[in-house]
């Protein structure tokens, strides 16, 4: 029986999500080892951690997708408990089953529930038992290429294709047609391959004009699950989520009220400790189970603005047998939205953005926070996920919650690397996001292309001179002066 | 570095640094980069004028699959490469209609930025 006393935390993961882990440990009293890989030395959780241990090369399947690397390391570190964060390791029952088998704690739910929940089929197994909605779909052991075509043809497209072992958009594609279907499950048996080292691939009925609604909930120590409402992720780009909000603007009373008991209902019955996601599709008022996460979610700050609790912190003493909460959090108050930022270049389709990061300053001001993992003088590698911040804003209402996010975001500077801001500002702006309308096409519907670049005013010209001629004196030689890059556009074909 | 100026009569002040060789500017909400003429001349003869048969690596990552051979005809849009890069896929597509005069990658070969990954002539 392992002792759920703990004095030393470590972390399973890198960037924004590792600083916010270190940062709860450090108000609970807990140390820190950080379990890093080699190409993580120059990140803000490195300088932040109390410990920090090597765990492999950057390869991410040498280092943070390295079950026993982990377990070593967080052993020679003198840890008593492990927290995944999200992506990598965190859905791994395997590796929640490893830490228990070491003697670790494992900062999330049993191996079992997350077997059960994680576990695409099963979880689908257990929602169909349980009488919850899901979307027509083929999870079979069949996996040759003309057997996944036929079933697509069978389920009738749209169809989409993702991976068995996934998350996060990886390994996800629509198939519109049987022209591309080969090509596009095969990309994405490789996608799923390389990001959770499992190619296995599902099909799933694509709906057209859904909202992605999700439930965040939390069993605590004592076995009692709830859900603290909800958040809306519809704006997504390649299945991978860009801006959240809690709570939902599309949900009525009586729909946010039975969701949240099928979300409570599926978790109880796999007797779901700590933090966890129930995701949806809604449309046309009618709402699917999509899957459960058994793990914190990127997006978990929104929630946090909204319902006034610390999910981290509620994971930790849950994994400590010590209540989640200090009362029940009940109501919502407020907007809360974020945006991911990522290191890619907005004018040339989302080519992502690597190299030396310059000034990171980001705009304080109440209502307003900041995630972020990388400072100025660190590298932004090509080894890894491209989102290097989240910025989170809450307000009193969503109008204003969109206002102040598009003020932050013009007013936060990030130089060496091209961001998504100007992008997000865009979307931020755009009616269908305004007026609440969005569904997951929001993206493809309204953004398909790269941004085109604006006409540059002669101020703004005037601007980018007096910058040229201030440093031109150092090594660049002047003959006039123009912008360059973002607007204009060297790579192509992407 | 905060640089102040004066334009029509009225001031302002913009944000700037030099990140290694190139100088970034946040003013009034945006964030730019400014490039004297020679280095935009030199950037331009990399990446070739307008629409060209010369596939260059968009990014710096890794070449997961090669999708024609040398010889094979191809059409404008005709996926050529799948690059991957930060756990992406990233499809490159022809520009131009003509044969795939050369490869210079292969699959699972790690490639910097505007590598040189092949040729289509017309």
């Amino acid at each position: 029986m392992i002792s759920s006393e703990f004095k030393r935390l470590a972390i399973a993961n890198r960037g924004e999500v590792a600083v916010r882990i270190i940062k709860a440990c450090e108000e609970l009293g807990l140390e820190t080892v950080l379990l890093h890989s080699e190409a993580d030395i120059q990140t803000r959780a490195y300088r932040m951690a109390d410990k920090k241990i090597c765990i492999g090369p950057a390869s991410t399947a040498e280092s943070y997708l390295n079950i026993k690397a982990n377990i070593q390391g967080a052993l020679a570190g003198g840890a008593q408990a492990i927290h995944p964060g999200f992506g990598f390791l965190s859905e791994n029952a395997d590796f929640a089953q490893a830490c228990a088998d070491a003697g670790l704690i494992f900062v999330g739910p049993s191996p079992k529930a997350m077997r059960t929940l994680g576990d695409k089929v099963s979880c689908k197994a257990l929602a169909k038992k349980l009488g919850l909605p899901l979307v027509p779909g083929y999870e079979g052991e069949d996996q040759s290429l003309a057997n996944l075509i036929k079933v697509a043809e069978q389920i009738s497209y749209p169809v989409i294709v993702k991976a068995a072992a996934g998350g996060g958009g990886r390994g996800m594609k629509i198939l519109r047609n049987s022209n591309e279907a080969a090509e596009l499950i095969e990309s994405a048996q490789r996608e799923a391959q390389s990001a959770f080292g499992n190619s296995v691939v599902f099909l799933e009925k694509y709906l057209d004009r859904a909202k992605h609604i999700e439930f965040q909930i939390f069993g605590d120590a004592s076995g009692r699950v709830i859900h603290l409402m909800d958040r809306e992720c519809s704006v997504q780009r390649r299945h991978q989520k860009i801006i959240e909000e809690a709570l939902s603007p599309s949900l009525s009373p009586e729909l946010r009220r039975k969701m949240g008991e099928a979300a409570c209902l599926i978790a109880e019955s796999a007797s779901y400790q700590g933090a966890g996601t129930v995701e949806f599709l809604l449309q046309d008022d009618r709402y699917y189970l999509l899957e459960v996460n058994t793990r914190l979610q990127v997006e978990h700050p929104v929630t946090e603005m909204v319902m006034g609790v610390d999910l981290v912190k509620a994971q930790i003493r849950t994994a400590q047998k010590q209540s989640a909460f200090s009362e029940d959090p009940i109501s919502a108050h407020g907007h809360s939205i974020e945006c991911r930022l990522y290191a890619e270049n907005p004018y040339q389709n989302g080519v992502p953005s690597t190299g030396l990061l310059g000034k990171v300053e980001f705009p304080e001001g109440p209502g307003r926070r900041f995630e972020f993992g990388f400072e100025e003088g660190d590298q932004i590698t090509s080894f890894y996920d491209p989102m290097i911040a989240k910025v989170i804003v809450w307000d009193e209402s969503r109008p204003r919650a969109i206002q102040k996010m598009i003020r932050v975001l013009k007013d936060t500077i990030i130089f060496g690397v091209h961001t998504n801001i100007p992008y997000l500002i865009e979307i931020l702006g755009h009616p269908d996001f305004v007026s609440a309308r969005m569904t997951t096409r929001f993206i493809d519907k309204f953004f398909p292309e790269a941004l085109k670049a604006r006409d540059t005013s002669e101020l703004s010209e005037k601007a980018a001179t007096q910058a040229l001629s201030y440093f031109s004196g150092s090594q660049l030689q002047v003959k006039g002066s123009s912008f360059d890059s973002p607007w204009q556009s060297p790579w192509r074909g992407v | 570095m905060k640089i102040k100026f004066e334009h029509l009569g009225q001031n302002y002040e913009l944000e700037a640094q030099q990140v290694k060789d190139q100088i970034w500017v946040h003013f009034q909400g945006e964030t730019f980069t400014v490039a004297s003429d020679s280095q935009k001349r030199k950037q331009r003869q990399a990446s070739g004028a307008g629409k060209s048969g010369k596939l260059l690596a968009p990014m710096p990552g890794k070449v997961t699959k090669i999708l024609k051979s040398v010889g094979d005809l191809v059409a404008v849009g005709d996926s050529l490469i799948v690059m991957e890069a930060m756990k992406m896929e990233y499809t490159l597509k022809a520009e131009i209609a003509g044969k795939l005069s050369a490869l210079n990658c292969k699959a699972g070969e790690q490639v910097a930025l505007g590598h040189q990954l092949g040729m289509v002539v017309p």
